[in-house]
């Protein structure tokens, strides 16, 4: 095995259905784009490799149905999550709304160590429709939004034109890196030979 | 179980062992003929008799007998599975409300699992993506197929009831299901035969040549094809892959290819069983047309086998339950909280260097009986030479050791445990596996923490390891971190004692003079006459020709016996006869064993008619015979035509000869396991 120490993310999208979230992953990871919509069931996982400063992580992309439907996925789904994506479309002024409990719900469901610091990201997708004329949601209110929930970096994206996808996830990976934990210390016991074989260990023998 | 003729019901489950091989020969055989029957009892009435055929000559014989997958039979499991699926598609096409009842099967006969994959693959070719970022879905990907993910991870009532039952795969679909999850690229009953081919090369490649060479001395490091992952025709079509991930779905290891590379494989695992476990339930078995997915949970981790060996779910699973064992052996249970603090926690770190042990293991699970035994193996030896050597170890043992054990190779010369404690078979298995797959333990005496699982899963104790020659290794296991130098000097005293007492000596005699060999059974009056009358009677009688292609005529002990295995209840102990002809192939020996499993498995599970007391079964490769009593239990090969009586006869003469030289091939005295 390598002495070089790989990190491994894993990085979950979530936002209202048609905004865009697989779009945007498949414009990062395979840079193909395809304007014909296509409901994503359940989940999709893709990865991709990225070197952030001197440190190769590997991304491990869940990609979820925004569906309601689908939210029974819960709690084993966003389980040891180092990143959160919140995609909401520039256009529709629900899928900004929802984002308070797409948050909600991630917060509730992966409980992270440290709710207050976890690493999320937003993504204001399809800028590029119509010229931006259709846009309901301004840059200024998003970025609002953001800085009220502890900050949370803001992007503008287009996945159809590729714009801002790459910077947008290479802040993801650099976030989730800045908030791994330190190393979890393992410090494993040594036999007890006075104490017979505790075959049947429970919590209070002493 | 099914009727021979009964087109409609496929017989099934774990224990149908007996069923896949009639069903295998079934498929095969136009015109089969029933020549065997299993008996209960002790060699008792017929109880009742099952269907099994002496096949043809098998077109089929240059592989290995796990290539059978072939397209014929996946036809036969879709159409003949109607029956058998009905009473699980309740479970299978439910909706999220029935998943998430009481009701949700441990057992999804989801051959649309596969086929969701087998979809994947082909848009993965038409998109031509098969770069490294390869698309992992758990929906299918464009074509609109019923898919495990609609029926069971989707909650959609419009797939589950136009798609339920009905939704198993059309003859197009199950062959889509072929061609694209491991079971190789075959995606018409055309290019089948060609696809085998390149896996048996594959298989041979992998775990046929060389393994042997590799066993003894420099052993190359376990883990192959590490630049694969599952975009990778040559990824897919291994036959056998373990996964171990935690329950976030963050890769620790895989059998083959780099685990960062097969993240998404790892993730879609990962959301396939913690969808099941959100409805308070566990997914044990997927079968997807020749494949097995084996599911195991434990704590935190998730390890999972994806086989098409045809091995019985319960062999496979008993290899994850080791696989785990081997992963607390190296890290203990400490580990567990590790990711109770901080799900996000990556244990890849904690286990660098320990891939060859995990792949060593995984080899060990087609080579090694004690894998499913749970039993361990002696080397032969005189009764002195054994209670000198236990002697000396007893000794050491009284002055601060919890466990000394004298081995060579995988079998054990001398083992005591101090206070009366004994060592589980598996804790040894495992042990002598870290041990023997870690090539620095051989240049130099090591002192290593080690946690025996079965012993105590949570701490560690200490091994003090020295090779005392190329292959006999002591080990002394001791609760003091402190205690390298006391194990040394005990170490030094018992190589004095083992020199005076000429153990090395014996130990080296008993090498070269091998292990038991069927051909010096004393007493062979049902001999080699006439078995090879038998012989010839019962080739003329079915016109049929010996199976094996190696076989040689007239070779093996009495009434055409090649191999045994016989294991002391009491002393949880093993002696499996040396290889003989036919067995002279790996792939025959791996074929012998896999065999063995498979009727382990059924004397030991209930279902299929099962736990029995004794088989007997025939088919195209051997004949079967085993046997079970309180005492001991026997397994046995013959020649596919050695008959009934003489091959029942025989058992009875290995039993004989092995309690006659009992002191020899066990460790006596030994403190019996008492759990």
């Amino acid at each position: 095995m390598s002495a070089r120490k790989r990190t491994l993310l894993k990085v979950i999208i979530l936002g209202d259905s048609g905004v865009g979230k697989t779009s945007l992953m498949n414009q990062y990871v395979n840079k193909k784009f395809t304007a014909q919509y296509k409901a994503t069931i359940g989940a999709d996982f893709l990865t991709k490799e990225v070197q952030v400063e001197d440190r190769l992580v590997t991304m491990q992309i869940w990609d979820t149905a925004g569906q309601e439907r689908f939210q029974s996925l819960g709690v084993a789904f966003y389980r040891g999550a180092d990143c959160c994506v919140l995609v909401y479309d520039v256009n529709v002024m629900k899928s900004f709304d929802n984002l308070e409990n797409w948050r909600a719900e991630f917060l509730i469901q992966a409980s992270p160590q440290d709710p207050e610091n976890f690493p999320f990201v937003v993504l204001g997708n399809k800028v590029d429709v119509d010229g931006g004329n259709s846009r309901v949601v301004s840059e200024k209110k998003a970025k609002q939004w953001c800085t009220a929930h502890g900050n949370i970096p803001y992007f503008e994206t287009s996945a159809k034109e590729d714009y801002n996808v790459d910077a947008a996830f290479q802040c993801i990976a650099k976030n989730a890196l800045k908030n791994e934990t330190e190393e979890e210390i393992y410090l494993p016991d040594t036999i007890d030979v006075t104490q017979n074989r505790p075959t049947k260990s429970s919590a209070c023998e002493c | 179980m099914a009727s021979p003729g009964d087109e409609g019901s496929r017989p099934n489950g774990p224990n149908g062992s007996l069923g896949s091989f009639s069903e295998r020969n079934k498929r095969e055989h136009s015109n089969p003929e029933i020549i065997s029957a299993l008996y209960e009892e002790l060699f008792g009435e017929e109880d009742c008799e099952r269907p099994c055929y002496l096949p043809d000559h098998r077109e089929e014989d240059s592989r290995d007998a796990e290539q059978d997958g072939t397209v014929a039979r996946e036809d036969k499991e879709k159409g003949g599975g109607d029956g058998e699926v009905e009473g699980e598609s309740k479970k299978v096409k439910g909706t999220s409300a029935e998943l998430a009842g009481s009701q949700m099967s441990n057992e999804l006969d989801a051959g649309d699992f596969q086929e969701d994959l087998g979809a994947r693959s082909e848009t993965g070719h038409d998109d031509g993506i098969q770069d490294r970022d390869q698309e992992i879905s758990l929906r299918n990907g464009a074509s609109a197929e019923a898919s495990f993910t609609e029926r069971s991870v989707a909650v959609d009532g419009e797939f589950s009831s136009d798609r339920g039952l009905d939704a198993l795969p059309s003859p197009t679909s199950s062959q889509g299901g072929t061609s694209g999850y491991m079971a190789g690229s075959g995606s018409s009953s055309a290019s089948t035969s060609s696809i085998s081919g390149i896996e048996a090369a594959n298989e041979q490649d992998t775990e046929g040549t060389g393994s042997r060479k590799e066993e003894r001395g420099a052993r190359v490091p376990g883990k192959r094809h590490t630049e694969e992952d599952d975009s990778h025709p040559s990824w897919r079509r291994h036959k056998k892959h373990f996964f171990i991930l935690s329950n976030a779905g963050k890769p620790i290891y895989s059998r083959y290819g780099d685990e960062h590379k097969l993240a998404g494989f790892s993730a879609t695992l990962q959301a396939i069983m913690s969808f099941v476990e959100n409805s308070g339930d566990t997914v044990h078995l997927v079968r997807a047309g020749d494949h097995q997915i084996v599911f195991l949970v434990r704590g935190p981790l998730y390890l999972v086998c994806i086989s098409s060996t045809d091995e019985p779910s319960e062999v496979l699973r008993g290899q994850l339950e080791l696989l785990h064992g081997q992963l607390i052996l190296i890290l203990t249970k400490a580990v567990e909280k590790c990711f109770l603090k901080n799900s996000k926690f990556d244990m890849r770190p904690l286990l660098g260097g320990m891939d060859v042990v995990l792949s060593s293991l995984i080899h060990a699970f087609s080579w090694e009986p004690a894998t499913f035994l749970k039993a361990y193996t002696c080397l032969p030896l005189p009764y002195g030479a054994r209670q000198a050597a236990c002697g000396a170890l007893q000794d050491m043992t009284d002055s601060g050791a919890l466990f000394s054990v004298l081995m060579c190779g995988n079998k054990v010369i001398s083992l005591v445990g101090s206070r009366k404690t004994s060592l589980h078979p598996h804790d040894l298995l495992l042990l002598s596996n870290f041990i023997s797959s870690s090539d620095s333990f051989r240049t130099s005496e090591s002192f290593s923490p080690v946690c025996l699982p079965r012993y105590n899963s949570a701490a560690f104790m200490y091994a003090y390891v020295q090779y005392l020659n190329k292959d006999t290794c002591l080990i002394l296991l001791t609760a003091d971190p402190n205690d390298f130098f006391h194990l040394k000097e005990c170490r030094a005293q018992i190589e004095i004692v083992l020199r005076e007492s000429n153990v090395l000596r014996e130990v080296n005699n008993s090498i070269e003079r091998g292990g038991l060999r069927i051909e010096d059974m004393p007493g062979s009056e049902v001999g080699p006459s006439e078995s090879g009358s038998t012989r010839g009677d019962r080739a003329s009688d079915d016109g049929a020709s010996t199976s094996a292609p190696e076989a040689v005529p007239g070779a093996g002990g009495p009434a055409g016996l090649w191999h045994f295995i016989y294991r002391s209840t009491y002393l949880d102990q093993f002696i499996a006869s040396e290889f003989s002809p036919p067995f002279t192939t790996r792939s025959a020996q791996k074929r012998l064993y896999r065999a063995y499993q498979k009727l382990h498995a059924s004397m030991h599970n209930a279902g299929g008619g099962g736990p029995h007391k004794m088989q007997y079964r025939r088919d195209e490769d051997h004949v079967l015979l085993s046997w079970r009593t309180s005492d001991f239990e026997l397994y046995a090969a013959f020649d596919p035509l050695a008959e009934k009586n003489s091959a029942i006869f025989v058992c009875n003469r290995i039993c004989q000869w092995i309690r006659d030289m009992e002191a020899e091939v066990f460790l006596l005295g030994a403190t019996p396991f008492n759990w």
